[in-house]
């Protein structure tokens, strides 16, 4: 090789380092002058647009990471290995802009390492905060095999040597803590609406974080596919959006289930914000993904797999979004709308992300028929599909 | 250590605010025009205790009543289980103290705790989270909280625990109270104890809190994560040995086939 | 880390008292000692320092709490940011008023206070003080459309000068109407005519009492102080039938400058704006009473209220000071005409007890048609400081007359209990709500704290000097009373008089849970 790195420079691509390059500043801002000042957060809205999107959204994003891991690696599912490294760096960079958000929502950063020393083991957070930093190092391991390919080459072959016990560790870790997540939440008893309060969060949350991976994948993949000039393999996308299917079969029922059982199935149809973001949340994520999955005529199309794909996403985030903020409204009172700082940290990573991912594409072996020559005719076209995208927050 | 406790006596507050004044003087606290006492009194960051003037209906009349709002020291706090860094204690006196050295700044706790409690200093660059400390330090040099000590109408009690339960319902018992001593069933029961004329829902306080310790909820699923842990490890070990067996398995009779 | 970046702390007035009460009590006789090893209890000299911060070691030591002050009482406003919890307003309100501590729990609809202010001038550091209503006043002085006028109470130029570095009693009438000239008004009066209107309604009333002619029993008693007239609302009103129906002279002088002044002048009285300078807080209540809109019911307009704005001495002496006015370098001037001339016995409306000598003077020449003989113009027993006095005169034609005279409540309470129990001899009883009476006042400027009888006394002093300056002594000689009386009124208790200068009480009673004797503070 003549050079070693590349990294094209495109109109796009200036855009997104441009908007990296705010949020860099914009965080150096809040770090330096505190929350107060730079957040619309406020004794009545403690957790914002942050925590709710950056940390408790990215994170259930970012599943597609663990899900492919489980299909391919454990489970041996030889026919979705074409999706496994792609999914596993999105995965990768969508826990470090977690981990990024989070850094920014503690408001005593310098004391960020504390409870690696001081162990709150009683606090769910706890759970959260050792897995996710936890997963982060594993994944950066994981990664350890594909850059050992080009860089430090020596080490590639312990890597190789200790991924199988990476790769189990690295399902447990999400396992608990996506569904710690959901746990976060348990003690809102009596503070969240009861549509979402359940004690079955943890279960909640953990099922859609799994069968939002999948979505997640198939998006990312339309995407780079666009961005890199390949045609992701749809058929390998349909099957994998099947397993998505069924487990939403059981979330639904589930979900069905724990709202007769705790007596409030009244509330969906009532009509106020609550209900109606509910039914939207099940309707739009839920009932009809289910439909286009089930009806073999749709799935098989390349529309149906990713209107499939493009709704479950939206369906998870709305699902988060309800838990934090329109669950929790009716009781917090008063108003949370994120200040334009906190837009621009959060677009700020995301661009981050995006441009750590072009990079890492471009210069490590990660898309299945990677091909650059065909990539620089197609790259403009290819990362407005970025730029537009509503779902691709989170990596 | 005996737990200690505060029996707030509603029907006794005159609203002269004193506890307020107190507790900002004994606590360095800062006046940043958070109202301590009127219509619009509210906890915050500088306002640890706040009286607000609550007009409550009673027998057919609206009554004036003074509701001392602060930290209820829960006997199990939600918001000491929610911390993550133990910044936050039940110290065996009964204060819920808070330790600015550990916090990390989540503010896991104010999500946490059912009473609204916890305030956040959001205008500084290193921002704590600030609540009633029950004056811990005085209550271990055996003195009561700064705003017990000064409440001129006797409308707060300190003691122990115990017996200020006893006390509160010795006074229910004697007439013109309902029948409800506020805090000693909420979140699990509480260090604090109120009890009042009117019902409490009337004077503002949250009646629907649950009354089952809010640690247990979450604790009830976290003590699961070890077996989860374990468990699913073992299953996932499980599966991928037999898996990578198969396959070897597969490659020599495939390569015996080839043979 | 955020304390390690703001090292400077503000220093206040309270940090600094904790501060030095931080080092104990030789710390402190060090300190402020000038390095003497002092081990007086009153370490410092003669200044005032909580008590509490005087004793080393823990905090707070002996804080007692202090009075409930409702955010919208029209009279005193406390400044939590200077409360050091002394206790002194208890000490005041509990023991001498006799009001915190004198209701019953639960409480139900109000914070039981008379808003006497007397709290304002025993409280060490001025946390509590009275509501300043100057910028109401400078903006109606400003306003081009509105005509205002003001009236000084008798009190009032007694004290004025002490906020002005005269010694406490230092006459400056003549400089207090020239000084309000400077500030604008365009009429300046005298509640003292209208003392001596109330004398002429009030020693009418009595002997229509005496007589029989009014079925209201004996004794009488005085209705000038509004704190005192609060007071009885709260703890007794079973008694109104006792208390005087006229009003206090500052609301006689609102209703008769929106309607006599305002006709005989032919100004529209919807554009007066009518400020009266009182040694009290509890005018500035009286002024809003609902009821206290006579010239409204007059002119049929019901908007207006007989009294805009009311000022204490305090805040008479910070707009002058405002304004650049120096009190001491102003020429004596008189008030206008109409409603400014006034007798000896309308200036010891000041001092406890004056209200009586000044009735039972007038009394006497009602009854008698004669001149009141000198010792009835010097009546010894109703003057000074005692808490409960009682006097008897003889008036020939009716016999004994026996007075009684209170101030401050606590000793009004002993007056009323016993006219509760029908051991009453007295045919009228002066109450004044202050210690010391008007003079005293919870408006007046801040001396010594807790305030002190030697200032009471030079006060006091000064009234009655005044009273033996003046050409007439008795308040039925005022001419411009005759002449209002003549041109307007009628007589003393005319329908007229009954519409502008007489009142009727409101029960508070009920508002909040009346106590038995038996379960009263000691104290009382």
């Amino acid at each position: 090789m003549k050079n070693r790195w590349s990294f094209k420079i495109t109109p796009v691509r200036v855009v997104l380092m441009g908007l990296g390059a705010l949020g860099l500043a914009l965080m150096a801002y809040r770090l330096a002058f505190g929350l107060g000042s730079s957040t619309n957060l406020s004794d009545q809205w403690p957790w914002g647009m942050w925590i709710g999107f950056d940390v408790l959204t990215g994170v259930a994003l970012a599943g597609g990471g663990y899900s492919t891991c489980l299909l391919v690696q454990v489970l041996g599912i030889k026919k979705f290995t074409p999706i496994a490294r792609s999914a596993m760096l999105t995965s990768l960079i969508g826990y470090l802009l977690v981990m990024g958000g989070l850094f920014m929502d503690i408001g005593r950063w310098f004391n960020f390492w504390r409870p690696f020393v001081s162990w709150g083991y009683h606090s769910v957070l706890f759970e959260v905060f050792w897995c996710v930093s936890l997963y982060t190092t594993i994944q950066l391991l994981e990664f350890g095999e594909i850059a050992t390919e080009k860089v430090m080459k020596p080490w590639h072959g312990l890597v190789k040597k200790v991924l199988p016990v990476l790769f189990i560790i690295g399902i447990v870790l999400p396992t608990l803590h996506q569904s710690s997540l959901g746990s976060l939440y348990v003690i809102e008893v009596g503070k969240l609406y009861p549509l979402w309060w359940s004690m079955l969060l943890p279960v909640f949350f953990l099922m859609s974080s799994f069968f939002v991976g999948p979505a997640m994948v198939t998006v990312e993949s339309a995407l780079a596919g666009r961005a890199h000039g390949h045609r992701p393999d749809y058929s390998v996308l349909q099957s994998l959006i099947k397993v998505s299917g069924y487990l939403m079969l059981v979330y639904l029922g589930l979900k069905i289930y724990d709202l007769y059982s705790r007596g409030v199935m009244d509330l969906v149809f009532r009509g106020n914000l609550e209900g109606n973001m509910f039914l939207l949340e099940m309707a739009a994520g839920v009932i009809i993904p289910l439909i286009i999955c089930f009806t073999p005529g749709w799935r098989s199309t390349r529309a149906g797999v990713l209107s499939f794909s493009v709704l479950v996403v939206a369906g998870v985030i709305i699902n988060r979004m309800n838990v934090v903020f329109t669950g929790m409204s009716g009781y917090m009172g008063g108003s949370y709308f994120p200040s334009w700082i906190e837009w621009g940290v959060s677009l700020g990573l995301l661009a981050i992300g995006v441009l750590g991912y072009l990079f890492v594409v471009e210069n490590f072996n990660i898309l299945p028929h990677g091909n650059k020559a065909e990539e620089s005719i197609n790259a403009p076209s290819g990362e407005r599909g970025y730029r537009l995208s509503p779902s691709g927050k989170a990596y | 250590m005996v737990p200690k406790g505060v029996l707030v006596d509603i029907t006794k507050c005159v609203g002269c605010g004193s506890c307020t004044v107190a507790c900002k003087l004994w606590n360095n606290l800062k006046y940043d025009g958070t109202p301590a006492d009127g219509k619009d009194a509210a906890l915050g960051a500088e306002s640890w205790t706040a009286v607000k003037w609550v007009e409550a209906p009673k027998d057919g009349e609206t009554v004036w009543r003074f509701v001392k709002n602060q930290c209820l020291h829960c006997h199990q706090p939600a918001c000491a289980s929610a911390c993550f860094s133990k910044a936050i204690k039940k110290t065996a006196d009964g204060p819920v103290v808070y330790d600015e050295k550990l916090c990390v700044g989540c503010r896991y706790c104010m999500l946490a705790c059912p009473f609204n409690i916890p305030k956040y200093e959001w205008d500084k660059s290193f921002p704590r989270v600030r609540k009633c400390q029950m004056c811990a330090g005085r209550i271990a040099k055996g003195e009561t909280p700064a705003c017990v000590g000064v409440c001129p109408a006797g409308a707060l009690t300190f003691g122990e625990y115990n017996e200020l339960a006893g006390l509160a319902a010795e006074r229910i018992q004697k007439g013109g109270y309902i029948n409800h001593i506020y805090g000693e069933k909420e979140a699990g029961g509480a260090s604090w104890l109120y009890i009042s004329d009117v019902p409490f829902k009337d004077l503002g306080f949250r009646t629907d809190v649950t009354t089952r310790p809010l640690p247990e909820y979450s604790e009830s699923i976290l003590k699961l994560t070890p077996a989860v842990g374990l468990g699913w490890g073992a299953v996932l070990t499980g599966i991928y040995v037999y898996n990578r067996r198969r396959n070897e398995i597969a490659r020599e009779e495939g390569e015996k086939n080839k043979k | 880390m955020e304390d390690h970046l703001k090292l400077e702390k503000e220093v206040t007035r309270r940090s600094f008292l904790k501060m030095m009460g931080g080092l104990g009590l030789s710390g402190l006789a060090l300190t402020l000692a000038g390095c003497e090893n002092n081990t007086a209890v009153n370490a410092g000299g003669d200044g005032w320092l909580p008590q509490q911060y005087q004793i080393a070691g823990t905090w707070p030591a002996q804080v007692r709490g202090r009075v409930p002050i409702e955010a919208s009482n029209p009279s005193i406003v406390r400044d939590d940011q200077k409360c050091v919890l002394c206790g002194q307003c208890l000490e005041i309100c509990r023991n001498t008023q006799t009001v915190y501590g004198h209701y019953g729990f639960p409480l139900i609809n109000d914070i039981v206070c008379i808003n006497c202010g007397q709290c304002s001038l025993w409280c060490p550091t001025g946390a509590i003080a009275e509501r300043d209503d100057t910028e109401k006043v400078l903006q109606a002085l400003q306003d081009p459309d509105k005509y205002v006028v003001v009236q000084t109470a008798p009190a009032t130029r007694v004290a004025l000068g002490e906020e002005f570095g005269l010694p406490p009693g230092s006459w400056v009438m003549g400089q207090q109407v020239a000084a309000l000239r400077r500030l604008g008004f365009k009429q300046v009066f005298d509640t003292n005519f209208t003392a001596d209107l109330t004398i002429m309604e009030e020693a009418t009333e009595l002997i229509k009492r005496v007589k029989g002619e009014l079925k209201k029993p004996l004794p009488q008693f005085t209705s000038c102080s509004p704190g005192w007239v609060k007071f009885c609302e709260y703890f007794y009103p079973d008694l109104f039938p006792n208390m005087s129906s006229c009003k206090s002279p500052q609301q006689m002088m609102g209703a008769l400058v929106k309607t006599y002044f305002a006709k005989t002048k032919n100004i529209d009285p919807e554009k007066i704006y009518s400020v009266a300078i009182m040694p009290c807080t509890a005018k500035k209540f009286e002024a809003q009473r609902p009821e206290m809109n006579d010239s409204g019911h007059y002119w049929k307009k019901q908007s207006l209220q007989d009294v805009d704005a009311v000022l204490t001495t305090r805040e008479l002496a910070r707009l002058l000071k405002r304004k650049g006015i120096d009190l001491n370098s102003l020429p004596e001037e008189s008030y206008d005409p109409l409603l400014g001339k006034s007798t000896g016995g309308a200036i010891i409306f000041g001092a406890t007890g004056g209200v009586m000598e000044a009735a039972v003077r007038t009394a006497y020449f009602f009854i008698t048609q004669q001149e009141p003989p000198a010792q009835l113009l010097s009546l010894t027993p109703v003057r000074g400081l005692s808490g409960v006095k009682e006097a008897a005169v003889d008036i020939p034609g009716v016999g004994t007359v026996r007075v009684a005279i209170c101030h401050g409540m606590g000793n009004g309470r002993q007056v009323l209990e016993a006219v509760r129990r029908g051991e009453a001899p007295w045919h009228f009883v002066e109450f004044m709500s202050c210690p010391g009476g008007c003079q005293s006042g919870g408006g007046q400027p801040r001396t010594s704290v807790p305030p002190s009888d030697e200032v009471r006394q030079k006060r006091m002093a000064s009234l009655y000097s005044a009273d033996v300056r003046m050409e007439w002594r008795e308040s039925h000689e005022n001419s411009e009373v005759l002449a209002l009386y003549q041109n307007f009124l009628g007589h003393p208790m005319s329908e007229l008089a009954e519409e502008l200068l007489h009142t009727d009480y409101v029960d508070r009673g009920k508002s909040f849970k009346q106590l038995a004797s038996e379960e009263l503070p000691d104290k009382v």
